[in-house]
């Protein structure tokens, strides 16, 4: 049965890891953005595609190596989002009244689809629209019959790593704590002295400086080019709606998912059913858990 | 003031901005009168990424031609200028971008866009103002359909050629059994559709045919079954990002077949940096130019594409893009600005050009054989057909 000595073979559940992290990574930015502020911040494939350019030039240009560039990245891209916290966000979040919530999600979307538009062309204009991409750490490990690339061995351990100290520091420290209380019972929090100030601008950082350090991660896997950015947002969608919208933890176990049903799933059928899984999945949550949406019943402004 | 409205404001200047960036202005003439060529390229959009090649040749070449005086225009000598606007990776887009290039900038001379659906698109465009234009970066037999008169396809990449060439090659190799993968993408698949009954005419075995999507982002499933297989030779009917993917995990898998051929990515010089030159080695593509001392040029435009660009200019659609600037550059020359004699001598002319001699039979080039390229100590040969051969085809070694 070759069929099955493929499903066991350790190599699927590899690629399922590889995938299934840097989903969990990109999703998780989107997450605690949304989760605090509940702006869905549609410009964040194109902050990841900026860290892995950030990446690919620290390595063509000075022959930094990605993973030393990778807390580099990550500390622009949040300096990045915490700029535009205070330039921007902040003002429209502070100026929403109760009578004009219902707008902020929808003028946020804006912002963002415009910021996300700005990194392109910019990008586009400053980078060339060429495909960029790098070899680094290329070497094949095996270990049996499973064979690992070095770039997505590391891909795996700093982005799972990276997810795994995110999960810990929301459930254990007293920002983190501070950070799901917001997530959780905004106007609680604010009433017992959370500092939301603090905790938005502190998810932007993070929001914005995990997806940089997605980038630049996935820039060793891939090529990419200005405007490869939007298939990662969608993914990080799919993720944190199948988890649930703000719940970090769950996004975790849902990017894993992702990345099973896109090796496993196409294993067992076909690649070309690759698209139809996907969404198959993500039609189905919605249809099953059709309150856990856009709207969080439990969050009241 | 109403923090709705100003948001509102923000959103909209913001969007502004955006499309200012995203937008390329026409160039306004000169005092001088220079020579006004018009094209449409995606600057921005999903196929932003594959046009450079296409663009810098044409700045090349535009350079160039200025630094000599100008382009022969029956006889005197004219500065060059482009008209570019950005399609945004839209074909319909295109349409309008020439009628009004035609119709309102009143171009003297037009450049093809990239890529196939939008030679197609324009055709009509070309037809209804009378107004010739070379194509290159398109390959389809599609094209055949388009009616012959105002635009010629330079390539001889035409997928029912390629899948004949591409059969008769492995032939020679003695290969036996082969895996067939194929992004669903238009030209891809079409090569796919050729090729399969082309290689069960010729006896080869495909062991493994499957399809993908073109937003695939591991292959880890499909090259297992491609590994368990064990066969000659591995068609990777690539487009260029999942090219990358594909020698990527190729490597990782350790695919041990000889015969790589990996249709679309690989004639461009971000394959093997992508890759690793390694990686890159023994693989197989589409191509059918190369540096080649009988054919006159050909060094001068590699090296001057090199030196310009610090990067080897894209086998396929850089040397197509060249060829289609030579033909109209000899037509307009000999006939100046009179449309009806360029598109006659188009017609019927022979040209000679960086990939030898050229003829258009209605709307393909006649001349030009269908080959195939190979990586070989980092640098493209043509190993396919051997009446034009630079170098000759070795299995592949290891990734």
């Amino acid at each position: 049965m070759p069929l099955l000595d493929t499903l066991l073979s350790g190599q699927l559940l590899f690629a399922t890891l590889v995938t299934g992290s840097l989903y969990a990574l990109i999703a998780l930015g989107l997450n605690l953005v949304y989760g605090t502020m509940r702006m869905l911040n549609v410009a964040h494939g194109d902050v990841v595609v900026l860290g892995a350019y950030a990446a690919f030039w620290g390595f063509t240009l000075l022959g930094l190596s990605p993973l030393l560039a990778a807390p580099l990245v990550a500390a622009a891209g949040g300096l990045l989002g915490y700029a535009l916290y205070r330039g921007i966000f902040r003002r429209l979040l502070a100026t929403a009244t109760p009578a004009t919530a219902g707008r902020l999600e929808g003028n946020s979307l804006l912002l963002f689809f415009g910021l996300s538009i700005i990194i392109q062309n910019v990008t586009a204009l400053v980078f060339t629209p060429n495909n960029r991409a790098y070899a680094y750490l290329s070497d094949v490990y095996r270990i049996g019959d499973l064979a690992m690339t070095g770039n997505r061995l590391a891909v795996l351990l700093v982005a799972g790593l990276t997810c795994i100290a995110i999960a810990w520091f929301l459930s254990r420290s007293a920002a983190g704590l501070a950070m799901r209380a917001v997530i959780e019972r905004r106007e609680a929090a604010f009433i017992v002295g959370v500092d939301v100030d603090r905790v938005q601008w502190v998810s932007f950082a993070m929001g914005f400086g995990s997806a940089a350090l997605a980038g630049c991660l996935l820039s060793m896997l891939e090529q990419f080019s200005p405007f490869s950015g939007f298939p990662f947002t969608i993914a990080g969608f799919i993720v944190i709606i199948l988890g649930g919208l703000g719940n970090v933890k769950a996004g975790l176990l849902a990017a894993l998912l992702l990345g099973a049903i896109e090796t496993y799933g196409v294993a067992l059928t076909s690649a070309n059913l690759r698209s139809v899984l996907l969404y198959g999945t993500f039609v189905l949550a919605l249809l099953l858990f059709p309150n856990g949406l856009f709207a969080k019943p439990a969050v009241g402004r | 003031m109403n923090p709705a409205g100003l948001n509102r404001r923000i959103a909209l200047a913001t969007m502004a901005a955006a499309l200012l960036a995203a937008g390329t202005g026409p160039a306004i003439a000169q005092a001088d009168k220079p020579l006004r060529l018009g094209f449409s390229m995606a600057r921005t959009g999903m196929l932003a990424n594959a046009t450079p090649s296409q663009m810098n040749t044409y700045e090349l070449w535009r350079d160039q031609v200025n630094a000599r005086g100008g382009m022969d225009v029956g006889g005197t000598r004219r500065k060059v200028e482009f008209v570019v606007y950005d399609d945004q990776s839209r074909p319909e887009q295109a349409v309008r971008i020439y009628e009004k290039l035609i119709t309102d900038d009143k171009v003297d001379l037009l450049l093809a866009p990239w890529g196939t659906p939008f030679h197609i698109s324009i055709a009509p465009v070309l037809e209804k103002f009378k107004f010739p234009m070379v194509g290159n970066t398109a390959a389809s037999v599609a094209l055949r359909q388009v009616k012959p008169g105002y635009i010629w396809f330079p390539t001889s990449a035409i997928p029912d050629r390629i899948s004949v060439e591409l059969t008769a090659m492995l032939k020679t190799q003695n290969v036996k059994s082969v895996a067939v993968l194929a992004n669903v993408l238009p030209f891809t698949k079409e090569i796919k559709n050729f090729l399969e009954p082309e290689l069960k005419k010729a006896g080869i075995e495909i062991k493994v045919s499957t399809e993908y999507p073109p937003d695939i982002r591991d292959l880890t499933a499909v090259l297992t079954q491609v590994k368990q297989a064990d066969v000659d030779a591995v068609l990777a009917l690539a487009y260029p990002g999942d090219s990358v993917l594909y020698a990527k995990q190729a490597k990782e898998l350790g695919l041990k077949s000889t015969f790589q051929f990996i249709a679309i990515g690989p004639s461009d010089a971000f394959f093997p940096k992508a890759v690793g030159k390694e990686s890159a080695e023994g693989v197989v593509t589409i191509a059918h130019w190369a540096p080649k001392p009988e054919w006159k040029g050909s060094q001068e435009f590699y090296d001057a594409y090199v030196k310009k660009f610090g990067e080897d200019p894209d086998f396929l659609n850089s040397a197509l893009a060249w060829m289609s600037l030579e033909i109209l550059q000899d037509a307009v020359a000999r006939h100046g600005l009179d449309k009806e004699k360029i598109r006659e001598m188009i017609n019927t002319g022979t040209f000679e050009t960086i990939n030898g001699k050229v003829k258009f039979d209605g709307v393909q080039n006649s001349i030009t054989p269908t080959a195939f390229v190979q990586y070989q100590d980092a640098k493209l040969q043509i190993v396919w057909p051997s009446s034009i051969a630079t170098g000759k085809y070795q299995p592949k070694k290891a990734w």
